[in-house]
């Protein structure tokens, strides 16, 4: 058993890269995946810890240019009640709002549940759906360095990602959707809150004169980290919602996923509940 | 086995007084309330987030206080359920749930208070559905719900007054 040593809140980025320096410190923002690990000894804890919640940058939703930027240390809560994130971000809002439960939602920050890289994060298809791309954040020898990553890219297995251990998540970025797409996302429990998904799945749809012109399909819970569905887009684009297209699209999506059996669900149970969410969303979409 | 090096000095605010405690680190907040404080009216269920024992109110917001560091709550603001019952009176939420037979052993009753607490100051008059939604993060083993909806729901329609 270990025990944490050092609690650190830097104020500026700048000072938060170089304590981050090697990486041996915890990074700590809501603690709502780091604290159940600590107070049920699951992991060691860290000699230091780093809150990154101090720093004004990585806070709130803002314009930048084209883009809207979330920061790192928004909260699920903000992310749900945000009009702007509510009118332009597809279903990045809602799924926010489905994060476990009141206490939760006030604690748990956006960049932890993408840090923390479970394929059941429930940020993590709503920003597929919105070719999202993620910023870190590291020490160089004049200052702050950032890069971007696609958020297809970042993650790269069950709790791991393309993050190097010196980096932090600054923000998340995209550009809203306009007003001619519309989004759909759900996800599946045994019970309606409180609730990892067991399978997840998000469509976005730009139609024209009843045309598919653009889509993308994100899967969660049902491979390593959450997933573009390729194969499904393939299918839509530039089809109409047919009851034959939505068979098709459904059907590739049951192949495309690779899901495990679990104490939660089995694999073929994934397949059939990820096709027939999909297959619900799509027909509404048809109708309306 | 690694020393604690350090004790952290903290000062914040409980139930509207300043107060200043001594804790390692790695305390929770829950710790600081219950074991530095002595306030032991907030539970330490589950302290994995699940069970909702230990809700106060951190900030306005309610929060799992079983993971929350103490060290980041310096200079905040919390609330307990010793913080509500004033002048030696029931606050309006906990005579709701005694008149309403919500309450048997009494463990899940703190934090189901300080959640409807927070649920009643953003939304004064909840429906059943929002109520629920509201109590999603905390667990009763005991009264099944039904007598905890009911004192919540009593509170939105009977025009009681509460802060
Ligand atoms: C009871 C319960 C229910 C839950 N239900 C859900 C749910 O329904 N859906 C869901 O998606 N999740 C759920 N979670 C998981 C968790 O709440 C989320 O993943 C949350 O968003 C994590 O954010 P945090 O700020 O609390 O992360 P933390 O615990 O602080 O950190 C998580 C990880 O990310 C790293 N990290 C955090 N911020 C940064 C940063 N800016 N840069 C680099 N690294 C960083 C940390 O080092 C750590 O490895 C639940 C958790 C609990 C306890
Ligand atoms: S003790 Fe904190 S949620 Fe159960
Ligand atoms: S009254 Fe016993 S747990 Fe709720």
């Amino acid at each position: 058993m270990t025990v944490i040593q050092e609690y650190l809140a830097p104020r500026t980025l700048e000072e938060l890269t170089r304590l981050v320096g090697d990486g041996e410190a915890a990074i700590y923002a809501g603690g709502t995946d780091l604290g159940p690990r600590w107070n049920k000894d699951v992991v060691e804890k860290p000699a230091t810890v780093i809150d990154v919640k101090a720093i004004a940058e990585l806070h709130g939703v803002r314009v930048d240019g084209e883009e809207v930027v979330i920061g790192a240390c928004t909260l699920m809560s903000q992310i749900e009640a945000d009009p702007m994130l509510r009118k332009s971000a597809g279903a990045l809002a809602p799924a926010a709002g489905r994060v476990a439960c009141p206490q939760i939602r006030n604690r748990a920050t956006i960049g932890g549940n993408l840090c923390n890289a479970s394929p059941a994060a429930d940020t993590a298809v709503p920003l597929i759906l919105l070719d999202a791309e993620v910023e870190l954040a590291s020490v160089g020898d004049d200052g702050v360095v950032r890069r971007r990553v696609p958020i297809t890219e970042f993650f790269t297995g069950p709790g791991s990602t393309c993050r190097k251990p010196g980096e932090v998540l600054t923000c998340v970025r995209f550009k809203p959707l306009p007003d001619t797409t519309s989004c759909a996302w759900d996800k599946f429990g045994t019970r309606p809150a409180m609730e990892i998904a067991v399978a997840s799945v998000g469509v976005m749809l730009e139609q024209a004169d009843g045309v598919v012109k653009r889509a993308r399909v994100g899967y969660g819970s049902v491979a390593p980290t959450p997933l573009r569905g390729h194969k499904a887009e393939a299918e839509l684009a530039g089809k109409r919602l047919t009851a034959e297209v939505i068979e098709r699209v459904t059907a590739a999506a049951r192949d495309e996923i690779n899901p495990i059996s679990d104490v939660r669900a089995g694999a073929e149970y994934r397949r059939t509940v990820i096709g027939v969410m999909l297959g619900r969303m799509l027909n509404d979409a048809a109708g309306a | 086995m690694p020393q604690v090096l350090d004790t952290l000095d903290l000062a914040f605010e409980v139930n509207g007084d300043a107060v200043s405690v001594k804790v390692p680190p790695g305390a929770t907040l829950l710790d600081a309330l219950r074991d530095a404080l002595e306030l032991t009216g907030t539970k330490l269920g589950c302290g994995e987030g699940e069970c909702g024992a230990c809700s106060v109110l951190l900030d306005g917001r309610v929060v799992n206080s079983c993971l929350v560091l103490a060290a980041e709550c310096a200079g905040a603001k919390i609330v307990t359920i010793e913080g509500l019952a004033a002048n030696g009176k029931l606050h309006a939420i906990q005579q709701a749930f005694v008149d309403q037979g919500a309450i048997q052993c009494g463990f899940c009753t703190p934090g189901m208070i300080m959640a409807t607490h927070a649920l009643l100051a953003d939304n004064p008059t909840p429906s059943e559905a929002d109520a629920k939604r509201a109590l999603e993060g905390n667990l009763c083993r005991c009264t099944g719900y039904r007598k905890i909806l009911d004192a919540v729901l009593s509170l939105a329609n009977g025009g009681v007054a509460h802060d």
